[in-house]
Parts: structure tokens; sequence; C-alpha cells
């Protein structure tokens, strides 16, 4: 009994370490992906993009990242988890600049 | 001329990561140390672990937090931001390690595993050891991102123009 309380404890402390555990990102050549918003970081203009071959791009909008739907100009928070998305992206040294974003829907 | 340095908030981090490292370091050997000591000398040692353990993981995630908010502007400038995501992840592993230690230190001081004491001292300091592990590997991919790719480092002109 006090063995399984002991396992428990052990179990309850050492979880975090599995949650703390998240994803690596990829890196692609420069080109046109689509794919869906995995996740949005709103106050750093940041979105993580699930290519259809399942590569995990993190993309932060720069100056000259143009973002657009139905071919109009769109803003940031029209981008939404789940968002079907078609980005242009430069590749400089390992990082992934976003040229252009289109919501596709 | 650039704003005075205190003000860039990529530079926060930097002010707040030695602390924990010091202190979480410090922690895991002081553990480490009073586990082989006994009677008084051990309760002594066992209580400086615990201090700098619960001082250690609190800074950990104020230098979490403030590593996420320098990230928003480094992940823009260097050449490799897989290696500052590495960073990050080995910072929250290394900071829910510390965390975990930190709970059966109050599991302890709750006397919930009263007979257990010893068992629960030795998953604390093994804990705090792979923590340890962490907290260098962290430490080191940082001095990478800055030392390597002037992560937050505002580099002069090769004639010091501005200086």
């Amino acid at each position: 009994m006090i063995m399984k309380k002991v396992m428990m404890t052990a179990l309850v402390a050492v979880a975090p370490f599995f949650y703390g555990c998240g994803e690596k990102t990829d890196v692609v050549e420069s080109g046109t992906y689509q794919g869906v918003v995995e996740e949005v970081e709103a106050e750093k203009t940041e979105i993580y993009v699930k290519t259809a071959d399942d590569k995990l791009l993190e993309l932060y909008f720069t100056d000259k990242t143009s973002l657009t739907q139905n071919g109009q100009t769109a803003t940031f928070d029209q981008l939404k988890e789940g968002s079907k998305v078609e980005v242009q992206v430069e590749k400089v040294g390992n990082r992934l600049d976003p040229v252009a974003v289109k919501i596709m829907e | 001329m650039s704003e005075p340095t205190i003000l860039r908030t990529e530079l926060w981090h930097p002010l707040t990561v030695h602390f924990p490292i010091s202190f979480l370091l410090l922690a895991t050997v002081v553990k480490a140390v009073a586990l082989i000591l006994k009677g008084e000398r051990s309760v002594f040692w066992q209580k400086v672990g615990s201090f700098l353990l619960v001082l250690g993981a609190a800074g950990a995630w104020l230098a979490v937090y403030t590593g996420n908010l320098a990230e928003g502007t480094v992940a823009r400038k260097i050449c490799d931001p897989i290696l500052l995501k590495s960073h990050e992840l080995a910072s929250l592993n290394m900071a829910w390690l510390f965390t975990g230690a930190f709970v059966l230190e109050i599991v302890q001081h709750l006397n919930f595993l009263q007979k257990k004491v010893m068992v629960l001292r030795v998953l604390t300091t093994l804990i705090m050891v792979g923590g340890a592990g962490y907290l260098i590997y962290t430490s080191h991919l940082g001095a990478q991102v800055v030392y390597e790719q002037a992560g937050g480092v505002n580099v002069p002109p090769s004639d010091c123009a501005g200086l």
C-alpha cells in the first residue's frame, strides 16, 4: 500500500515532465506550402502551420509578410486555429520568413 | 542611437536566468550531500536544499516567462530558430522537473508518506539531478543562441560609429 502511494506520488511528480515535451518544428526549402493553422500566437504575430506532409512550420510574421483572404488584405486576427492556409516561405539559414500567407476559407 | 539597454524586452531574460541556474544547481548538490549526511547536519542541509529549490523553481518559471517574451524578437533575427526552439523545450522540461521535485518536497513536509521519507528524499534528488542535466543543456543552448547567433545582441558597426 505504502509502495503504491510512493509510486503514485512519483508519477504525479514527473507527469508535468511529459506535459512539458512540446513539439519540435521543421525547416523546409523556400517555396509555397498548403496546410492548416495549428496554433496562433497573436501577441508575437506568430503561427504554426501543419503541412499536408506532416511538417510543422513555425512562422513569425515580418513587416514584409502579406496576409490575404479572397484576394483582399486580411488582418492577423482573421487567422484562426484550424484555418486552411497557403504560405509562401523564404528559407534564410534555418529560419523561415513568411513572404505571403493566404487564408483559403 | 539605440534605446536604453534595459528597456529592450529581450534583455529581461538574461537578467532573470542566472539566479535559477545557480540556485537550482546548488540545490541539487546540497540535496545530494544531505542524503549522505546523518542526524542534525542532514536535517540542516535538507532545509537549505529545500529553500534553494523553492527559490530556484520560482526563478525558473520567471526565466521561462521572460524567455517567452524574448523569443518574439530574437527568433525573427537569428539564423537558426530551431536551436531557440530546442532551448525552449529543454527549459520547459527543466522547469517541470524541478517543479515535480518541489511537489515531492511538499509531500514530505505534509508528512504524507511518513514511513517512506528516505525513499522520497532519494526520489526528489534523482528528479533534481535530471533537472540539473536539462538545466545545463538549456544553458548550453542559450549560450549558443547568444554567442554563435548574436541572439538579442546589438552588433555595433565595424567602425564603432555611434558608440
